[in-house]
């Protein structure tokens, strides 16, 4: 309430109760002024008629005695008349301004000022001429020096019968006005009254400006400043961002509907902002779904890239070992033709043409990976070559403490290929699986029918207890001669070569790992649609 | 007249087939490559060729194709590495009589050889 009127040219409730304060109070003013001149009005009339009783009675109380020319009675009956609180001065002179009677004895003899109403009231200027006005005024207000007003009243004694035809003989007939009787008579009591009802009137309009002022102020505050001090409070909230914020006035006036049209631009502007911030958002996720997309797709394109490089080079050693390897087994068998078939030199050149083509096969298998070029291609069942794998890995002393919990899915999962490709994955699982163990623990293999994209894969599952791959790995885990096994352990081309003969089949490998666990191999070959 | 001739940048090779054909009684040329090979054809007539299918100057199958238009009469044998089988198999297609995959055994070669020269 207060801060509106630090700076009423910016406040409607200031301009409001300014502009109304002042109205009142001019309003408030002019019916206090034209009261108390009323009431003066109504005052004076009374006083007047009180007024002229009282002289109309002094006339009458003097008729006896002025008949019958008694002076000293007449005197005495002013004296009488002179005494009340409220009479000041009763007096009576003739024509030509001489008191004759008067309620105070000194002044008896003396002359009436000829600016005195007694005179003025019927002659305009009795310096240059005694001429009549045509109203006479009979009364006058007038303060005097201790500053109680009197009311002065003058009344003409007509001359009648009962004057001119008195045994005293003082007055003519043809004179009109014997002489006048003139009373001084205080106002003091109705001035007081007047004042008190002033004073009385004034308080009562002060009293009503101030609670009439402070009722339209806090009407003012409640209907108006208030109001709108919380939508202003609501805008600068909504201004800082803050949509969840609502303006809480319930009123039917223009301010109510302000306030909830607001609302429910806030609602609007809420829901907008909202719908924004999920367009931002879904937009966010699909530029992260693609960008995740888009390097995925590198990173198989580096990796076949890598692979096909690999497959180039290895291709080309293949080739130039192929020479040499031509040229050994050639002369060997040359020089074996020289020797008898028991002799021992034979069998040595036997060793050495047996290696060679060991060699050979070595070459071969490197080169499955980067060109797979199945030599005998068939009919492949994979729960059969699991099955093979499996009893094959157990005879061996790496796998006496590693148990086999194998669930195949009774299906018959045909692949057309080279099963010993297949064996060659496998095998691969199972011994990275057994070192991940350190030699001890469970291997989990499973078999279950999958579709992809609408068509029917097989999964192979290879689950281990092992030490799990760590997440840095995870990428690196098909590049060619990645390892983390010693040197002479591993080649780092088991899963390399395992993934290019999948990649060959249409399939996929796909990874789950927690470090100190295990690790969960998905192997998914297609099947021949039927 | 048993004339064959071998067409191998591989100087191994080339002493290998000479080596295992010579004494059974076959006229060899060697060439170290297919331009050479070609040189040696307009002078000569050759019965069979016997043609390595990876060679740095000029492809082994550019080579084919020159033979089978140029002397249709003449046979050729591929020689291949285990890497090139697709090519071999393409070039079997083209008109190659056969292949033999290196390394190979002088029975291998021989067999292939005189299987060329009986039909
Ligand atoms: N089952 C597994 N548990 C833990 N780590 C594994 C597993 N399989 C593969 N790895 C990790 O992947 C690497 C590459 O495997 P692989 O390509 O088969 O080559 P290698 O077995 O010769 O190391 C391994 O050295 C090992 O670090
Ligand atoms: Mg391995």
């Amino acid at each position: 309430m207060k801060n509106i009127f630090s700076h009423p040219e910016k406040s409607i409730a200031a301009k409001l109760i300014i502009a109304t304060g002042l109205l009142i109070v001019v309003v408030s003013f002019i019916f206090w002024y034209a009261t108390l001149k009323k009431q003066e009005k109504d005052v004076m009339s009374i006083a007047l008629t009180y007024g002229d009783s009282f002289v109309k009675f002094t006339k009458r109380s003097t008729r006896h005695s002025m008949l019958t020319y008694n002076s000293e009675e007449t005197q005495g009956v002013l004296e009488t008349l002179g005494t009340p609180e409220g009479v000041q001065r009763v007096r009576i002179y003739n024509h030509q301004g001489n008191v004759l009677f008067s309620s105070n004895l000194k002044n008896v003899g003396t002359p009436v000022d000829r600016t005195s109403l007694a005179c003025t009231s019927c002659h305009s200027d009795l310096g240059k001429s005694a001429a009549l006005i045509p109203d006479p005024v009979k009364w006058s207000v007038h303060k005097d020096e201790k500053g109680s007003t009197s009311l002065k009243m003058v009344s003409e004694i007509p001359n009648e019968p009962d004057c001119y035809n008195a045994s005293c003989h003082v007055h003519p007939r043809e004179q009109e006005v014997l002489g006048f009787v003139e009373a001084d008579l205080s106002l003091a009591l109705l001035d007081e009254a007047l004042f008190k009802q002033g004073l009385a009137l004034t308080v009562y309009v002060i009293v009503f400006v101030l609670a009439v002022s402070m009722f339209l102020g806090i009407i003012n505050y409640k209907i108006v400043t208030h109001p709108v001090h919380k939508l202003s409070k609501g805008m600068e909230r909504v201004a800082g961002g803050d949509l969840d914020y609502s303006v809480q006035i319930n009123s039917v006036d223009e301010i109510g509907v302000l306030a909830s049209t607001f609302n429910s631009m806030i609602k609007d502007l809420k829901a907008a902002r909202d719908q924004r911030e999920k367009w931002t958002q879904t937009l966010e996720d699909e530029i992260a779904k693609k960008t995740e997309e888009i390097r995925k797709t590198h990173v198989n394109l580096v990796q076949t890239e890598k692979l096909a490089s690999l497959g180039r080079m290895a291709a080309g050693v293949a080739h130039e070992i192929n020479n040499p390897l031509t040229g050994v087994v050639t002369f060997a068998h040359l020089l074996k033709k020289g020797f008898a078939p028991d002799s021992p030199q034979a069998q040595d050149l036997d060793i050495i043409i047996e290696q060679s083509e060991r060699c050979s096969k070595i070459i071969k298998n490197l080169l499955t990976f980067a060109r797979a070029t199945p030599s005998e291609k068939g009919s492949v069942s994979i729960n059969d070559v699991l099955n093979r794998t499996v009893f094959m890995v157990q005879n061996q002393e790496k796998f006496h403490h590693i148990k086999f919990n194998v669930v195949l899915e009774n299906s018959q999962f045909i692949i057309v290929g080279d099963s010993s490709q297949f064996q060659q994955i496998f095998l691969n699982m199972f011994i990275n699986a057994a070192d991940a163990m350190g030699g001890r623990g469970s291997i989990h293999v499973a078999t279950r029918s999958a579709t992809e994209e609408g068509k029917p894969y097989v999964e192979i599952e290879f689950t281990d207890e092992g030490t799990g791959i760590k997440p840095e790995d995870m990428p690196k885990l098909f590049e060619p001669f990645f390892t983390t096994k010693p040197v002479g352990k591993g080649t780092g081309l088991g899963l390399s070569v395992s993934h290019g003969i999948v990649k060959h089949f249409g399939g996929n490998i796909k990874v789950k790992s927690e470090v100190g666990k295990g690790t969960s191999f998905f192997v998914r070959l297609p099947l021949q649609e039927k | 007249m048993k004339k064959i001739l071998v067409i191998d940048d591989e100087a191994i090779v080339r002493t290998s087939c000479e080596r295992t054909l010579v004494p059974e009684g076959y006229e060899l040329r060697l060439a170290t490559n297919g331009r050479e090979g070609i040189a040696f054809m307009e002078k000569e007539q050759f019965s069979l060729v016997l043609l390595d299918l990876k060679m740095p100057d000029m492809d082994g199958i550019e080579v084919l194709n020159k033979i089978n238009t140029t002397w249709p009469d003449t046979k050729v044998v591929m020689i291949t590495g285990y890497s090139t089988v697709d090519t071999a198999v393409q070039a079997l297609r083209l008109g190659a009589y056969n292949f033999i995959e290196k390394p190979f055994t002088p029975d291998t070669l021989l067999g292939a050889v005189k299987e060329a020269f009986e039909k």
